[in-house]
């Protein structure tokens, strides 16, 4: 089920001072996608999810639910949560602690008063699908932290509703037990054909669950696409800034070539991605992660994109080392190959690939 | 739910009325010349009494007394703290009963069985010690300085031991461990280390001791009285009880004092406690400290916490069950044993004053505590839920009446019931029982309310429920266990209530408390300790059937289904 959102805003007073929660957001949410906002802690993305399951209430807007009108503070519109036919998954879990498992996922259904052999096959469905069959006794107390998220999530699908959505669901758990279950989510997911939004303040989790990724920052979703594009090749500063490590170097567009510039910045020129089609002259930021930068041979370096500097500090943390790289002023860090013979100090060759670095607006 | 801004505002005044009426009324009246008009403004009430010349020896008394309780309890309780905490000591569930079940004994009751063991002409104990080694005279004299302290010291060592026993197991162990392996020995330790850590906890139990003890009546009107010892408690009952010259306003110029120290003292004492949350190191890692060993000295420390705790919990009703039987007070002996008989219980059943003062305590406790926990419910509700200016003011206020000597507080609401008709009422005595005891109501329900997360709630209402299946299926049922604790506690207070009671009470609105301090006070020690084991059975009752309700109303949601 598809969800439009047009110019909702949601105002806080904190101290006497305003702050814009949600500052006009227009939006739509395609459906049975995954869906995610992603952003900084108090860019609003909770206040969103929380707009449109109804338990907060904007100062103005609409909220589209399908074709129904959910929320409209022109026309005095407001469906209660109760009334609007979601599944959620809290942060915390939100199991409620004097009940089994059995009634935490049945209550869905006991509240639209389904007759109890329906609630009983629904429920076994339910539990049989995040894999937690034969649980339906056991007090709601007595779950690990993965479980009681399996809970919720079975609550959440039990009443088959259009759209599920999700707030941080994934951390309070370790690290561990949130890479698979994180994998266990998507397939889940992936199986149901379902409209899910999902809220995280963690990019990684973000770039492996969605089909889509909203950035927000101070009440404003700044940019929407899918991992790859948003990671590769993102329009905003700080969304390249925010989905993964970058390194930013100011500098000037020179010319233009098809869908790359060659970029007169404080390192040297260097020809990059400009798909924002920056023109000739104007002031811009490159924008390179520390993965796609490469150690090239000393003896051969003469081609595009190559630049020389000193090792200035190298850290081994197992799988990679952590590098930083001195070209005059400029820092760049850097991943490199566990296996390279390098030291502190040494003088090296660096290049990137003109089609893994793009130009940003400044 | 509620419109929140009427019903905060609502609260506010009812518990304002409460906590602060008694207080203006005292103000007013420690500058009044009359009781029933206030007539003109006069500091004459506060010359007469700070210029008596039994003062300084009463307030010299009060000192000693208050003090000397505070040493012992606090001693006491760091000594079972620790020994339950950091020794091998066999048979630990005893702890908690020393800690718990001392509450279900009323005070006056826990008094008047020292006195039937320890008074000087007839003391059961005495007795026994003279008949053993031939003496002439009694070895101890209750009616001491030291007697009351005592026996203060060990009714308020429950509530020591509650605030120094979390200190004490809270403590990071590693703190001890660094000063062993520096090389000190177990006891350097505990003096070096331990100990001052724990200071903010010791402090602050010493603290609030002071302050029960300063508003005690029980110990110092059953047994101070007798030996002509008064602490200004007794000081101000003596103002207000000699019958035909009772001097409220003299009463409340003293009672302004004892509230300005108790005031103070609480004030002192949430400075401690907000203080010892820096200074006592809690560890996440959950180790538990290494036990020290006993050996040797295993056996006899178990036989002193074993006497401690049959002090505290057995002796009191023993005695009381002993003295309930028989005509007169008797050593134990097979005489005193074939004299045994129901003729004290007997006669208190048949006596009009005792089965009244009966019937309006279990009205008290049973309406009282209802109305009270229902008000608390409210209350707790407006302070978790609802963060704001108003709902602040309103905690601090409900708050307030912790730092209030009852007999104090007692004499503030005369002076307001004299002017309503509901003066020498039972509804006298409920509004200043409520207005005394409301924290008792509003602790637990609002830790209640804290626990229910507000995703708890919202989860509900996305699962399709409104908010009235909510309430009725998730808020209500997860708060039961608070409401029945804050219940419990309030009707067990109720039904042994004494320092208010002894001002608000009238011909007509006798309570359980008041009664037995009359039998006390008449040397009717036989129907006394019948009724005593009357009040101490339906208290105890009480706690059980609403313990058992509770756990059941709980339950039911899960069977239910």
């Amino acid at each position: 089920m598809e969800i439009r959102i047009k110019g909702l805003t949601r105002n806080y007073y904190s101290e006497g001072k305003q702050i814009k929660a949600l500052d006009g957001v227009d939006l739509t949410i395609p459906a049975n996608k995954i869906f995610t906002l992603l952003g900084p802690s108090g860019c609003g993305k909770t206040t969103l999810l929380r707009c449109i399951v109804g338990l907060e209430t904007p100062d103005a807007g609409e909220i589209y639910i399908g074709d129904d009108l959910v929320w409209s503070s022109e026309k005095g519109i407001f469906v209660p949560p109760e009334n609007r036919g979601l599944g959620m998954v809290f942060q915390t879990y939100a199991i409620w602690p004097h009940m089994n498992v059995f009634d935490n996922v049945a209550y869905p259904l006991q509240t639209s008063k389904t007759p109890k052999d329906k609630i009983r096959q629904q429920v076994a469905k339910a539990l049989k699908f995040v894999q937690l069959d034969g649980f339906e006794n056991r007090p709601a107390t007595k779950l690990s932290g993965g479980q009681q998220q399996r809970v919720a999530l079975a609550r959440a699908l039990v009443a088959e509703p259009k759209v599920i959505l999700f707030d941080e669901p994934l951390s309070n758990l370790d690290a561990k037990l949130r890479e698979e279950t994180r994998k266990e989510l998507r397939s889940f997911l992936t199986e149901l054909q379902i409209t899910a939004i999902y809220v995280t303040h963690d990019r990684i989790e973000a770039l492996a669950l969605s089909d889509l990724i909203a950035v927000m920052r101070a009440g404003k979703i700044i940019e929407i696409g899918d991992p790859k594009k948003i990671y590769f090749n993102s329009d905003d500063k700080f969304v390249a800034d925010f989905i993964g490590r970058a390194n930013l170097i100011k500098g000037k567009v020179e010319k233009l070539e098809g869908e790359h510039a060659v970029f007169a910045s404080e390192i040297g020129s260097i020809v990059a991605l400009n798909s924002q089609g920056i023109p000739v002259g104007k002031k811009a930021m490159l924008c390179v992660r520390p993965e796609f930068i490469r150690l090239a041979q000393q003896q051969t370096a003469d081609g595009q994109n190559i630049f020389s500097g000193k090792m200035e500090s190298l850290i081994f943390i197992g799988e990679a080392y952590e590098g930083e790289i001195r070209i005059g002023d400029t820092l760049l860090t850097t991943t490199i190959e566990p296996t390279e013979n390098i030291v502190e100090g040494d003088n090296i060759s660096i290049s990137f690939d003109p089609d893994h670095c793009f130009l940003l607006s400044a | 739910m509620f419109k929140k801004p009427t019903l905060t505002t609502t609260l506010i005044v009812i518990v304002g009325f409460l906590t602060l009426c008694p207080v203006i009324m005292l103000l007013l009246g420690s500058f009044s010349k009359d009781f029933v008009s206030f007539g003109q403004f006069t500091t004459i009430k506060y010359v007469e009494a700070y210029t008596d010349p039994d003062f300084a020896a009463i307030l010299w008394n009060t000192v000693i007394f208050t003090v000397g309780s505070a040493l012992v309890a606090t001693l006491l309780a760091l000594f079972l703290a620790y020994v339950n905490t950091r020794t091998d000591l066999p048979f630990k569930f005893i702890f908690k009963v020393i800690a718990i079940v001392p509450m279900m004994i009323p005070h006056i009751l826990f008094s008047v069985s020292w006195v039937l063991l320890l008074n000087p002409s007839n003391g059961t104990l005495n007795r026994l010690i003279m008949d053993l080694f031939g003496l002439k005279e009694a070895l101890f004299n209750i009616y001491t300085l030291p007697g009351m302290i005592l026996v203060e010291g060990l009714l308020d060592l429950p509530i020591a031991y509650l605030i120094i026993a979390p200190a004490m197991s809270a403590f990071d162990v590693s703190l001890e461990e660094s000063s062993k392996v520096c090389g000190a020995s177990n006891l350097r330790t505990l003096m070096r280390v331990t100990l001052p850590v724990l200071r903010p906890a010791i402090l602050a139990s010493a603290i609030l001791v002071i302050v029960r003890s300063l508003a005690s009546f029980a110990v110092p009107s059953v047994i101070g009285m007798p030996g002509r010892i008064y602490v200004l408690s007794t000081h101000i009952y003596r103002n207000i009880a000699s019958g035909f010259a009772a001097d409220f306003g003299k009463a409340a110029a003293i009672g302004m004092s004892a509230l300005a120290a108790s005031i103070t003292l609480i004030y002192i004492y949430r400075y401690l406690t907000s203080e010892s949350g820096k200074f006592v190191t809690i560890s996440s890692r959950g180790f538990k400290p290494t036990l020290i060993k006993l050996k040797n000295a295993k056996y006899p420390l178990f036989v002193i916490v074993g006497i401690l705790s049959f002090i505290l919990i057995l002796l009191p009703v023993l005695v009381l069950f002993y003295t309930s039987m028989l005509p007169y007070s008797m050593v134990p002996s097979a005489k005193a044993f074939s004299m045994m008989s129901w003729d004290n219980w007997i006669e208190v059943l048949k006596d009009p004053i005792s089965l009244l003062s009966l019937k309006n305590s279990l009205f008290l406790g049973v309406v009282g505590a209802t109305i009270g926990t229902t008000l608390s419910i409210f209350v707790s509700y407006v302070i978790v839920k609802i963060r704001s200016t108003a709902s602040g003011l309103l905690e601090s206020l409900s708050f307030l009446s912790f730092s209030f000597p009852g007999i104090v507080i007692g004499v503030g609401f005369m002076w307001f019931f004299v002017r309503t008709p509901i003066y020498g009422t039972i509804t006298a005595l409920m509004i200043g029982y409520i207005a005394t005891y409301l924290p008792y109501g509003i602790r637990p329900i609002s830790s209640a309310f804290v626990q229910i997360h507000s995703h708890l709630e919202e989860s509900s209402r996305v699962c399709g429920a409104g908010p009235f299946y909510t309430m009725r299926r998730i808020v209500i049922p997860l708060l039961i266990p608070g409401i029945v604790s804050g219940w419990i506690l309030m009707a067990s207070m109720f039904l042994r209530e004494l320092t208010l009671s002894v001002v608000l009470s009238r011909p007509g609105t006798e309570v359980l408390a008041v009664q037995i301090l009359h039998f006390a006070e008449d040397g009717l020690w036989g129907q006394l300790s019948a009724l005593g084991i009357i009040m101490i059975f339906i208290s105890s009752a009480l706690v059980i059937l609403a313990a058992v309700l509770g756990n059941k109303l709980t339950k039911m949601e899960v069977v239910n289904k």
